[in-house]
């Protein structure tokens, strides 16, 4: 419904700068996660998109026009605050309703739409209860009603699911997705946690520093970082210093085909990704394989799905996960393939 | 075995309880407690000290309630005690939802604001007496500046039964006390509410009366409490400030105190159990209608 664009938005809190230099442009419509180590600016950004704070430099526009001006309470739009927020001396009911009350909204559509809402957050057995006698999850589910009662245009949720239980999480993740899609509420969400962003989200923003490292769709940020920063916080374990050869990559213990270059002309010295899922482990060699390294496994841990394997090729140490089907002891001597379209290539910062 | 162990560490914990307590029993109990109960004897006619022993004897009462000059007594001093703490609390609400904002100087403000808080009441009032006296500098300046011909057409605001110059002096005394409870409360509960009210879309008076002044409340009730019942027993403003007979009961009180008359001690004994009781009742209901409300809202 309303498209959100932050214009070289700027930060300064007295002489520490929160925020850098943020330009983001979110569609009408979409879901945006927001995703960085902590006290990377993630709440600062939704706090200016809110109003709640202004920034020191730069413009917010919604739909094209300058929010400056247009206080809090009239940029219609919901936050789901990271500690709640709720008012503590009012009743579930009245937390919920707060935002249709103040808005002289009709007792009669008060109430339906309250028990449309208790009924999606499970919370109607709760209903008279006090936030100081619900669990931090009820809590939170309250925090969410009470916003999407409003049915706000813009809708920002500062780490909404980090206290729910997986199942819970799930449904919430769904109910939230679903929403967003049927009302068509364009929304930033902001998380810690990578799986959800991917899974929820139309497009993540990766936020270090203050500054906006990579705004890409979750398979863009996943499979073609910008930067070894943003794959190593998107969990990529396997960057290796290489020269692009002539349609090879030359590492320190391999020799190694890509797909193509690409960018990287032959001689530049460049960082490699390799996704630990994406490398094959067997126990025995293929021939005519392309990319096969032997190597011996270092250590074996167990993550239910899956096994993570520290495999030492040469000196170098490559981190491979596989189904856990069959788990195979340390030092077992295994072969190693490293498909050459899962390579992808990064500049060498240092340089 | 373990057992035994437990009881000994209970009755350690036990002692240790009654330790910390002693001090505040003894001083509430025994000083206070037992000056109460003395009190309310002498004012039922037991004073043998006076040669005064008619036990139990409620003429003294009887005398007191029976004069209409007493209900005329009472009633200033409530008003008194009422409209001072309600003008401080006013005064103090917006004076604490002010230094939580952030702004220059804000520092020098919060030591400023406390100042009132150390200089003696006494010395407050003389200020007041100063500052509003006919002949003081109000009515000096009013008349350098032409707005009232002489100093002499100064109205008169000191030694009046509307009190002015008492609730000055209260009022000035307490508003820096009701905001250092009231802004600590404050500080305690943090912006986030007010923030989550106002993207919900309400407005500032919706934010200041449905999220803001509930959440202050126990600051409030507290602050209240105490300057009202200091408010009601208070002396010095209104024997020097107030308007004369009828006084306020405590100056009442100190009348017959200071009589040369010991039989007046008893008739001031039950004066000042009159505005224990009056004050304790009235105290105590809004402690309770309090405790009802929060009980209503899910604390215990
Ligand atoms: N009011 C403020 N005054 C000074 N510094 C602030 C203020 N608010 C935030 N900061 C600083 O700005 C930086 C970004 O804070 P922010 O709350 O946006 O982090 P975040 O990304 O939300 O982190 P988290 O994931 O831990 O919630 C932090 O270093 C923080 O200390
Ligand atoms: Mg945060």
């Amino acid at each position: 419904m309303t498209q959100v664009q932050l214009n070289a938005v700027r930060k300064e809190f007295g002489s520490f700068v929160a925020l850098e230099h943020i330009d983001l442009d979110i569609q009408s419509g979409e879901l945006v996660a927001l995703l960085g180590p902590s006290g990377c600016g993630k709440t600062t950004t939704l706090r200016m998109i809110s109003g709640l704070d202004n920034p020191t430099n730069g413009e917010i526009l919604f739909d094209g026009n300058d929010v400056s001006d247009v206080p809090v309470r009239d940029r219609n739009v919901g936050m789901v605050f990271q500690r709640y927020a709720l008012f503590p001396h009012m009743s579930v009911e009245k937390n919920i309703t707060f935002g249709l009350r103040v808005r002289d909204i009709p007792a009669s559509e008060v109430s339906e739409r309250l028990e449309e809402i208790l009924d999606i957050v499970q919370l109607t057995a709760f209903r008279d209860r006090f936030p100081a006698q619900l669990s931090g999850g009820q809590m939170q589910r309250v925090a969410i009603a009470r916003t999407l009662i409003t049915k706000p245009s813009v809708l920002m949720m500062d780490e909404p699911l980090a206290n729910l239980d997986t199942n819970l999480r799930g449904e919430m993740r769904r109910f939230i997705r679903e929403l967003q899609q049927r009302f068509n509420i364009t929304t930033i969400f902001v998380t810690h946690d990578q799986v959800e962003a991917m899974e929820l989200s139309d497009r993540v923003a990766v936020l270090f520093d203050g500054r906006l490292e990579q705004f890409d769709t979750p398979d863009g940020i996943y499979h073609r970082p910008d930067k070894t920063s943003v794959a190593k916080f998107m969990g990529a374990s396997n960057i290796i210093d290489g020269v692009v050869g002539d349609g090879g990559l030359k590492t320190a213990f391999a020799d190694l085909s890509i797909g193509d270059g690409g960018a990287f002309g032959a001689g530049s010295q460049v960082k490699a990704m390799v996704r630990s899922e994406a490398i094959r482990l067997l126990k025995e060699p293929e021939a005519g394989a392309q990319n096969q390294l032997s190597g011996t496994i270092r250590t074996a841990d167990f993550f239910g799905a899956t096994v993570s394997y520290v495999v030492q090729v040469g000196d170098y140490e490559l981190n491979v996960d596989e189904h856990s089907t069959e788990m195979l002891e340390p030092d077992t001597p295994v072969y190693l393939q490293l498909p050459s379209d899962r390579i992808w290539l990064f500049p060498d910062e240092k340089g | 075995m373990s057992a035994s162990v437990r009881t000994a560490a209970q009755r350690k914990a036990r002692l240790l309880l009654i330790a910390e307590l002693s001090p505040v029993v003894i001083v509430l109990f025994v000083l206070f407690g037992g000056a109460l109960v003395l009190a309310v004897l002498q004012s039922l006619g037991f004073a043998p000290w006076f040669g005064v022993n008619t036990f139990p004897d409620f003429s003294y009462f009887g005398a007191l309630w029976g004069s209409s000059a007493f209900w005329v007594s009472l009633w200033l001093t409530l008003y008194y005690g009422f409209v001072s703490t309600i003008i401080a609390l006013i005064m103090a609400i917006i004076l604490s939802l002010a230094l939580i904002k952030p702004f220059r100087s804000k520092t020098l403000y919060k030591y400023l604001y406390k100042l009132p808080l150390m200089i003696p009441y006494t010395v407050g009032i003389a200020l007041v007496v100063l500052m509003l006296g006919n002949g003081g500098i109000m009515s000096r300046l009013l008349a350098f500046v032409g707005m009232i011909d002489n100093p002499g057409q100064f109205p008169q605001i000191l030694k009046t039964h509307y009190g002015w110059g008492i609730i000055t002096v209260y009022v000035w005394k307490q508003v820096p006390f009701m905001t250092l409870a009231i802004y600590a409360v404050l500080l305690g509960i943090g912006r986030e509410t007010e923030e989550a009210a106002a993207i919900l879309g309400a407005n500032r008076r919706q934010i200041f009366f449905s999220v803001t002044l509930p959440q202050i409340l126990p600051g409030i009730v507290s602050s209240t409490l105490i300057c009202f019942a200091f408010n009601v027993g208070a002396f010095e403003a209104p024997f020097i400030l107030g308007g004369g007979y009828p006084d306020t009961l405590p100056v009442v009180a100190w009348r017959y105190f200071n009589d040369a008359n010991y039989a007046f001690q008893l008739q001031g004994m039950a004066t000042v159990v009159s505005i224990g009781i009056v004050s304790g009742v009235i105290l105590f209901g809004y402690l309770a209608a309090y405790r009802r409300y929060e009980r209503m809202r899910g604390r215990a």
